[in-house]
């Protein structure tokens, strides 16, 4: 019984038929997956209660009686803001879209000009790199708001696009994956007549691309959830994110009386990266677990 | 379409190739290497300069005002004037302002339980969804859901139903279950379940990062310790763990660093709040100083301790082990 476990524990034995250890393997998946998918569960549901069910103690997770009148509410205070709703989705989708794009292509020029062509003081750099990743951005923060201040960027797309493009964490990914492009592919592409941004963009890209259509989801998510500096850099209404917009106008977490707006304002936030995530889904999933890190 | 490619190519090549013809008969050797080189460190800049400029204007020009600003305080809030002040700030947070090492200490305490037990789990479910079996993808889609949601307000709002500061929307023990129990040991219970809760939360990356190195593990190395009799058991130990073992140090410092500097750590936020609600913000530069360097230390130390483990590792194996 234990080695049947371990077999499928380590993944080298499988069940051809219904037996016993499949059983128990996937009511163990069941029991996990409950940790994640309840908070999930209870965020849907959040958004349809009615304002007593929230504060019902002990608290609910599933909803008694749905109501749409959170969204309703939440449309009310859309429609008496000045700014259209679509406004916000165009901000946000962007200042997101142009942000990823231009740090896949910033990431990759330089990771694997780093990896590849190994200039002196490389190490140099890629330590600074390394030691970036456990800087918190939110400590920086203020001298960067000087920054983009002094740069006349405050209230423009420019602030929100910027700052978020040479990111060390999405230089070490790509980092990882470059360095263990085989050399004698690109040997081969130099020899064959194609100069170095030739090589780059038509051998080290394809090859890349596990290592950047991963980070374009990451980075997606990451910037379209980021409200904070849209909080810090942007105060015209017009302007706003769409994750900003909702908080602002359900009127943040504090407020009682709107707390099934912000539940409803969550919902509809996450319905983009659900999107992006189902649309990727397939080649994201393919891409990090097949042709991940193989060297 | 291959003509296009060689005509595309063309004029590159001819550069590239320049340097090799002796063009002109008259320049002496040293010249054309030079040329080589200097094309060389053209290319290298090209590529490297995005990168270089983005992050000297948005990180290291942050980051050292903001170590100037450490050691400063601001006479002048409009032009943010600073003045010199040595080093008044660390003293005060350090001995001084009474939430700020309660707080450091909690979190230091908390990412150390966390991290290894993230590793442990994340472990775990990836060599449980490596192997093939009925639901497979959406099993992992669900642990990977967290990470789209996980980052950012809606993380936050999780987190904060429940105005207690713990997972309040986790699995909740039924008060039966709760009477059985008994006062103590249901709370222990629940903190655990909300520690998992917390740890499945953050985990999807970790998954997907093990996964990749699973399946990059080439499957004639299980075939022959098979044919040498070795037991699951220990092909786990002996091939599974080693293989991977470059990706638990990345997952270790990933899950570390993450821990680290979520905005729904307690002492991120708190730095937070000195900066902007306090505006405190030589004091919150300072925090934010202290912080870093202690997170940077322990990352060193674990690299560190990483590194000779291998290093000892390799010099059993030369020593005749193999073979």
């Amino acid at each position: 019984m234990r080695s049947v476990i371990l077999d499928t524990l380590t993944g080298k034995r499988v069940p051809r038929r219904v037996d016993f250890a499949h059983i128990l393997l996937v009511l163990c998946m069941l029991a996990l997956v409950c940790f994640t998918a309840l908070p999930m569960l209870a965020m849907v549901c959040r958004a349809f209660m009615p304002l007593d069910e929230l504060y019902v103690y002990p608290p609910r997770i599933i909803v008694r009686r749905p109501t749409f009148s959170n969204f309703s509410d939440l449309l009310n205070s859309l429609n008496a803001s000045e700014v259209p709703f679509t406004r916000y989705i165009f901000n946000s989708l962007l200042t997101t879209g142009a942000t990823v794009f231009l740090t896949i292509f910033v990431s990759c020029a330089g990771a694997y000009g780093l990896a590849k062509f190994k200039p002196r003081g490389s190490k140099t750099i890629f330590a600074v790199i390394t030691s970036a990743l456990m800087f918190s951005s939110y400590v920086t923060q203020i001298p960067n708001y000087l920054i983009v201040t002094e740069l006349g960027l405050v209230n423009s797309y420019w602030a929100l696009i910027l700052p978020k493009i040479a990111v060390a964490y999405n230089f070490f990914l790509v980092k990882q994956f470059a360095d263990q492009l085989p050399d004698s592919i690109l040997e081969a592409a130099r020899i064959d007549g194609a100069g170095e941004l030739k090589v780059f963009w038509t051998v080290a890209m394809p090859m890349l691309k596990p290592a950047w259509s991963t980070l374009a989801v990451f980075s997606f998510v990451s910037n379209w959830n980021d409200y904070f500096s849209a909080l810090v850099y942007i105060n015209k209404d017009a302007m706003k994110t769409l994750p900003l917009a909702l908080q602002t106008l359900a009127g943040g977490a504090g407020v009682v009386a709107r707390s099934g707006s912000v539940g409803a304002a969550t919902l509809l936030t996450t319905v983009p990266t659900i999107v992006i995530f189902c649309i990727l889904r397939g080649r994201v999933m393919q891409t990090m677990t097949y042709s991940g890190i193989k060297s | 379409m291959k003509k296009k490619t060689s005509a595309d190519a063309a004029p590159e090549a001819v550069t590239a190739v320049t340097p090799e013809k002796p063009a002109k008969e008259k320049k002496p050797r040293t010249k054309r290497i030079l040329t080589l080189e200097r094309k060389h460190t053209l290319e290298v800049i090209i590529f490297l300069a995005p990168w270089i400029i983005g992050t000297a204007a948005f990180f290291l020009n942050p980051i050292i005002s903001s170590m100037r600003l450490s050691f400063s305080e601001i006479t002048q809030l409009k032009g943010f004037k600073m003045g010199w002040v040595g080093l008044k700030n660390f003293e005060y947070i350090l001995a001084y302002d009474i939430n700020f090492m309660p707080i450091f200490v909690t979190v230091v305490k908390d990412t150390l339980i966390n991290t290894p037990l993230t590793l442990v789990f994340s472990l775990i479910i990836a060599l449980l969804i490596n192997k093939p079996f009925v639901g497979r993808g959406f099993f992992r889609t669900c642990f990977f859901i967290p990470v789209l949601l996980g980052s950012g307000y809606v993380m936050q709002q999780l987190l904060q139903i429940d105005a207690m500061g713990t997972v309040g929307v986790g699995i909740v023990l039924p008060p039966m279950l709760k009477g059985l129990l008994g006062n103590t040991i249901s709370v222990v219970v629940q903190s655990f379940l909300d520690r998992i809760t917390l740890i499945l939360w953050h985990s999807g990356v970790q998954i997907i990062l093990f996964l990749a190195g699973l399946q990059s593990i080439n499957g004639t190395l299980y075939e022959a310790a098979k044919v040498d009799g070795a037991t699951q058991w220990e092909m786990f130990w002996k091939i599974t763990l080693p293989m991977i073992s470059p990706i638990i140090l990345l997952n270790f410092v990933y899950t570390m660093v993450m821990y680290f500097t979520s905005s729904d750590n307690e002492l991120v936020a708190y730095i937070i709040d000195e900066v902007f609600v306090s505006q405190q913000f030589g004091q919150g530069a300072a925090m934010g100083w202290v912080y870093f360097l202690f997170v940077f230390a322990l990352c060193g130390l674990v690299f560190g301790i990483i590194k000779l483990n291998s290093r000892e590792k390799k010099g059993v194996t030369a020593n005749g082990k193999r073979r």
